[in-house]
């Protein structure tokens, strides 16, 4: 997204209206999981988004496995004989498929750990968003009071800076040689982590608080109370269970979105250490020589763009999956 | 509704004012350029520079600083000297501000109207071809980031390198003179820029549609007799488009600050463009200033959209 | 820098003065300089047959640093003043090493005993408007005196330390100097505390000497920082478009500057020919390849800086007449901190300049036409180049080879107790560069240079003006390796070149520090000292033996002579001041 993460975020707000206990209502005999995974069985093209979904974390696992099969030279060998009297990088050539970078890197391997970048960064912040936020929205809609009105105004003070300087701000910050946060935060993909997972945790708490405060007020769990069940339980075996369907389908969208929230920063080059392969910091590397050296920018950014598109419609698949009512 | 904006108001200026407070913090931190090194110039004794350091006030204590800094903001509407590029940050700032604002909002109304429009089409047409042909581009829209999009629009279109000139590139929108010279500049930027955007629209509005009307009182309205179209438009589209409209009012304020990788690669001088070099190079002064700016981008559009939000959505009572 | 080296700098300068100031067709042994291929160096240059008027645009990414002539210390900022202000000397575009008088009628006078010196200036030159009075040399009294004040904030004011009275620390305001004298309108005398009158009078090319009259400038002078450099007013044949008030309506910062000609110059005191009717320069365009484009292919045009590599492939093979190449005066290199373990090693460091890749260093910077490969440090164009071996260099092993040599490399390690040819301990070595290119790519080149020997590297990128006021010049941060260092020149002489950068004395433990390496050899130390009181042919011969001492300590590597390549459109006759390394506007005409 152009304007980074909070773009879909604000728009997927309003199309996640979603009756997480719609489900519960239906009276069938096969049990609300069989039927999700019928319908995603049956839906084609969310079969075969996962099966790249797929291919590509096997690429980020095997990455060094199928550079060595491929026979291209490791990402971070430079070449100089490889670019030209001018420092312009040689095309694709024998021995260099996708063809060379500025400083005569191997463009195909640099791609294919580049898959390696951006999934991690994209697991690690979402996963770290989902605890952080379904903590936060958790107590924040069930006990309401303070801590409610804490929390939201937090979110809301937190939501008026600026994200994008925010994050570059941050990401900068930390980057000197001692990190930041006592150095916890090294520069590198740690940063860029901690960055994308500061400035979205905020996004999936609302959402979830949201739910919380609709579900606290329906009868299963008045009925709870009433037989004294305590908080922690109730928000463990009521809640939570209900909260697991929006959880799953916003975090299918928050996944593509840190790929792309990771690419833009290392565009912008935030964070990350110029010689690790992202794919974000190739294609920027590229704007200023893809005129000659179209491959430079051709091979990540199709990656990139194939990766979160796959990603995407993993994510629609699922969530017509869970609601077959809302989209279909 | 008045003491509502009353009250908002006065949150917008704490928010501001925490804002400020939180960039001062942070970009303290921040690995800057010092100021008194750079009036120094090349190799300074140390004596230099602490003269300087004492003539610019960067002795005094962080929180004497910060007081300063506002009075000034709040007196004069200073915001500051930025050393890195010798000039005054505001005027800095509201040089870049017409450029940004002329890219948003052209490529603003485009996308508005088209995903409004594909949204709508699509969702009537659900499960057709054409609903799933529109919505597959969406989705790929969406999945493009916009510097792959823009680079590849340029390699293709731009009138001085692309394969199919077409269409002035990078860099010529500081070359145009006056307004009307601007526009074909913006052309391709608004293009991609509307592109990613009217996708999550169309998407936005198709599935608000969607659930709308298959909502109680939709159906009412078609039980009673009332012509297919004026159901949707009536009732329908106008509960579904609200929700779009204050997003839109949301991305505008964002967008302010975020179009920075719209700017990067077109070349066109913005605000956010201006942030992020300010970030890089270290500017404090200029980081304090659009930021400060950017939030206020932010706030004000969070209040109309609100106010907008009263006046189309009747439920909404404050 | 302190007193003794203050000394032994000027001391030396003096010397090199000695070829300047009596310069009768002095000929030093020195190339002028390096020739290259295609469009021409400085001194083939034809200096403007072309006719007279049309208005060049130059495109630019950079804004001057400062138009106010006491302010400004970097090229964009120098290729301004030297267009619409007249120091007291300056230099014509064929000849950077031997000034001509500019405002000045003749050549500076020294006396005896070197404690003072005496310029006459020309009479009729006139201030543009609005002042539009006669200058006088109670104008360049003014211009010192506020070079010294905490408001403009002279950069180099070590060169003129030695005038009696300036002042040690900026002064609050302009205060007067007792040691400049005007005895008439068109006499002004420097009274030194020190015999440095050789070096003051070679100093007078800076642009401290363009005159300032007080009288409009002190209101502005009064604030702090000064507002003159939005209300400059000019005596060369350009001046930057002002109001009837003096505020520069032609400076828009970070945008653009707009040059018209200056109606108060009088041709017939100047020796430039000013062709040019204007000059409008652009200073915010982000896209350097397309304005590089539009000035290869366009008409009317220049470019500010050197081109991106694709145009200038493209200028050094199709567009012959289209540019010119000037020696840049400097050298880049990458030093190595040798208080740092195990870089204090003298064979570590060999080993580490003999196995890497300099080639690739140059190239991430656009490759051999921005540059030559060193084998020393002095670069072309200063004396001692030639004598400390010319483009061949001293000979050196480790240096032999520009694209590295494992083996040698490995030879060296062995002598420094690696047995096999490679580091072997777990030192990080920490290597702070800017965040941007080209020294952000140099720096990995040099980054991978050194992992092929077995360091590890610890890689920082900072903001570009944090760099070296933060990180390199600070010996308490103990970076190893500095990933954009350049040195370049201020004056054509060899121990300014040598004697900041590498002498033992110099080296400043709280900031400021420009001996990167901290390299502090008493040998070397003494040589500098000596060599520094020599004058005539001895002192360049010094200077290139102790180059090839400083070469042998293997204290950094050096990369890059650089080269200063400019472009400009089919119809323009550019012509380059390779003493700024820019074009120069009073020169250069249209076809």
């Amino acid at each position: 997204m152009s304007a980074g993460a909070p773009e879909l975020l604000t728009g997927g707000d309003e199309a996640l209206t979603i009756e997480a206990a719609g489900a519960e209502r239906e009276i069938t005999a096969r049990s609300p999981m069989q039927l999700f995974w019928r319908r995603l069985r049956h839906d084609k093209v969310a079969m075969v988004a996962l099966g790249f979904v797929l291919l590509i974390v096997f690429t980020a696992i095997l990455a060094p496995l199928i550079v060595k099969v491929v026979g291209t030279p490791q990402p971070n060998i430079t070449n100089a004989d490889l670019t030209d009297d001018f420092g312009q990088p040689l095309g694709p050539r024998d021995g260099h498929p996708f063809g060379v970078d500025k400083l005569g890197r191997d463009v195909f391997s640099r791609t294919v750990y580049g898959s390696r970048v951006s999934l991690e960064v994209a697991f690690i912040a979402t996963a770290l968003i989902v605890l952080i936020g379904v903590t936060v929205g958790l107590v924040a809609g069930y006990y309401r009071g303070w801590a409610d009105t804490l929390l939201t105004r937090s979110m809301d003070l937190l939501l008026a800076f600026p994200v994008l300087v925010l994050a570059i701000g941050i990401g900068v910050a930390c980057s000197g040689r001692d990190g930041c946060a006592g150095g916890l935060i090294q520069p590198g993909l740690t940063v860029v982590i901690f960055v994308i997972t500061l400035t979205t945790w905020p996004y999936m708490a609302r959402i979830v608080r949201g739910q919380v405060l609709s579900l606290r007020e329906k009868e299963f769990v008045e009925a709870a109370q009433s037989l004294g069940a305590s908080d922690w339980r109730i928000l463990f075996r009521e809640i939570l269970p209900n909260l697991v369907a929006p959880i799953i389908v916003y975090s299918t969208i928050l996944i593509p979105q840190n790929i792309l929230y990771e690419a833009a920063l290392s565009f912008l080059g935030v964070g990350i250490d110029p010689s690790t392969p992202s794919w974000g910091a190739m294609l920027s590397d590229a704007a200023s020589i893809f005129r000659e050296a179209w491959w430079f920018m051709t091979f990540p950014g199709l990656a990139l763009l194939l990766t979160v598109l796959a990603f995407n419609l993993v994510g629609d698949g699922l969530q017509d999956a869970l609601n077959p009512r809302n989209t279909k | 509704m008045g003491t509502y904006i009353i009250r908002r108001l006065l949150y917008m200026v704490v928010v501001l004012l925490f804002v400020t407070a939180l960039t001062f913090l942070i970009f303290y931190v921040l690995p800057s350029a010092d100021p008194a090194a750079l009036r120094a110039g090349r190799s300074p004794s140390p004596e230099t520079l602490a003269a300087i350091r004492e003539q610019l006030g960067l002795d005094k204590p962080l929180y004497e600083q910060f007081w300063l800094y506002v009075k000034g903001l709040v007196l004069h509407f200073d915001l500051g000297n930025s050393f890195v590029n010798n000039a005054d940050v505001r005027e800095l700032v509201l040089d870049r501000l017409p450029n940004t604002l002329f890219l948003i909002s052209g490529a603003a109304l485009p996308w508005f109207f088209t995903g409004a429009l594909v949204g709508t089409i699509s969702a009537i047409k659900r499960g057709s071809l054409l609903d799933r042909a529109a919505m597959g581009s969406a989705l790929l829209a969406i999945s493009a980031p916009v510097y792959f999009t823009g680079l590849v629009a340029l390699y293709l279109f731009a009138s001085d390198i692309g394969l199919f000139p077409l269409l002035p590139g990078a860099g010529s929108y500081q070359q145009a003179d006056g307004f009307f010279a601007k526009i074909p500049t913006l052309i391709l930027p608004w293009i991609i820029l509307a592109a990613a955007f009217a996708a999550i629209y169309a998407r936005l509005t198709r599935s608000n549609l969607l659930e709308v009307m298959s909502e109680d009182y939709v159906r009412t309205a078609r039980a009673k007799g009332v012509k297919e179209r004026r159901v949707i438009i009536r009732h329908g589209l106008r509960a579904a488009i609200t929700p779009v409209v204050t997003v839109l009012g949301l991305d505008l304020g964002i967008l302010v600050g975020g179009a920075i990788l719209t700017e990067t690669v077109f070349g066109i001088p913005g605000i956010g463009r201006l942030s992020f070099d300010a970030i890089e190079r270290g500017d404090l002064a200029t980081i304090q200033g659009t930021t400060l700016f950017l939030a206020l981008a932010v706030v004000i559009m969070n209040l109309l959209v609100d106010i907008l939000y009263a006046f189309l959505d009747p439920r909404v009572r404050y | 820098m302190t007193r003794s080296q203050l000394r032994l700098l000027l001391a030396s300068v003096v010397a090199a003065l000695a070829l300047v100031v009596s310069a009768c067709g002095g000929d030093d042994s020195d190339s002028g300089s390096s020739g290259s291929s295609g469009g021409g160096n400085a001194a083939q240059q034809e200096t403007g047959a072309g006719k007279t008027g049309g208005v060049l645009k130059q495109l630019g990414g950079t804004d001057v640093d400062y138009l106010d002539p006491g302010h400004t210390y970097f090229t964009a900022g120098y290729q301004f003043a030297y267009a619409t202000h007249r120091p007291l000397y300056s230099f014509k575009p064929d000849d950077a090493k031997d000034p001509v008088p500019d405002l000045a009628a003749d050549k500076p006078q020294v006396s005896e005993d070197l404690k003072s010196v005496t310029v006459k200036i020309k009479p009729g030159v006139k201030f543009g408007p609005p002042v539009n009075r006669e200058v006088t040399s109670k104008d360049v009294k003014y211009a010192f005196e506020r070079f010294f004040s905490v408001n403009v904030g002279g950069q180099y004011p070590t060169y003129f330390s030695s005038i009696a009275g300036a002042p040690k620390t900026p002064t609050k305001g302009v205060k007067p100097i007792s040691g400049i004298q005007t005895p008439d309108d068109q006499t002004i005398v420097f009274n030194l505390s020190r015999p440095e009158g050789v070096l003051i009078s070679s100093a007078l090319v800076m642009p401290i000497t363009a005159p300032v009259p007080e009288e409009y400038a002190k209101e502005f002078d009064a604030k702090n920082p000064s507002t003159y450099n939005t209300h400059v007013v000019a005596t060369g044949p350009y001046m930057v478009k002002n109001d009837a008030k003096g505020t520069l309506t032609g400076y828009q910062a970070g945008k653009s500057i707009e040059l018209v000609r200056n109606p108060n110059w009088d041709k017939s005191t100047d020796y430039k020919p000013a062709y040019l009717d204007g000059i409008q320069a652009t200073t915010n365009d982000s896209n350097a390849s397309v304005a590089a484009q539009q000035v290869l292919t366009g008409s009317h045009l220049s470019l500010d800086a050197n081109p991106p590599a694709a145009q200038l492939r493209d200028a050094v093979t199709n567009r012959k007449g289209q540019f010119v190449q000037l020696p840049g005066g400097g050298f880049r290199y990458f030093p190595l901190n040798t208080t740092i373990k195990p870089l204090d090693d003298v064979n570590v460091r060999r080993a580490i300049v003999a196995a890497f890749d300099r080639d690739a260093a140059l190239k991430a910077r656009g490759g051999k036409f921005t540059g030559d490969i060193p084998t020393h440090f002095l670069p072309p164009g200063i004396p001692g180049f030639e004598e400390a071996g010319g483009m061949a260099g001293p000979g050196f092993d480790f240096l032999k080879n520009p694209r590295g040599d494992m083996a040698v490399a490995a030879e060296y390690m062995k002598k420094a107790g690696f047995a096999s040819g490679k580091y072997e301990g777990n030192e990080e070595l920490l290597l702070v560069t800017g965040n941007v290119d080209p020294i952000k790519s140099q720096a990995e080149v040099a980054k991978a240079q050194l992992e092929k020997l077995g360091f590890k590297i610890q890689f920082r990128t900072v903001p570009q003006d944090a760099m070296y006021t933060e990180w390199c010049q600070v010996p308490k941060k103990q970076v190893a390796i500095c990933g954009g260092a350049g040195w370049f020149k201020d004056f054509t002489d060899p121990q300014s070149m040598l004697d900041p950068t590498f002498k033992g004395a110099n080296i400043f433990k709280e900031g400021g520090n420009n001996n990167l390496a901290q390299l502090d050899d008493p040998k070397i130390d003494a040589a500098m000292t000596k060599a520094a009181q020599l004058q005539g042919a001895e002192r360049p011969k010094a200077w290139a033996e102790i180059d090839r001492m400083i070469t042998e300590q293997a204290p950094a590597v050096p990369f890059d002579w650089d080269k200063t390549t400019i472009i400009w459109s089919k119809d323009v006759n550019g012509v380059g001041n390779p003493y700024y390394d820019a074009l120069d506007f009073t020169f250069t005409s249209f076809k």
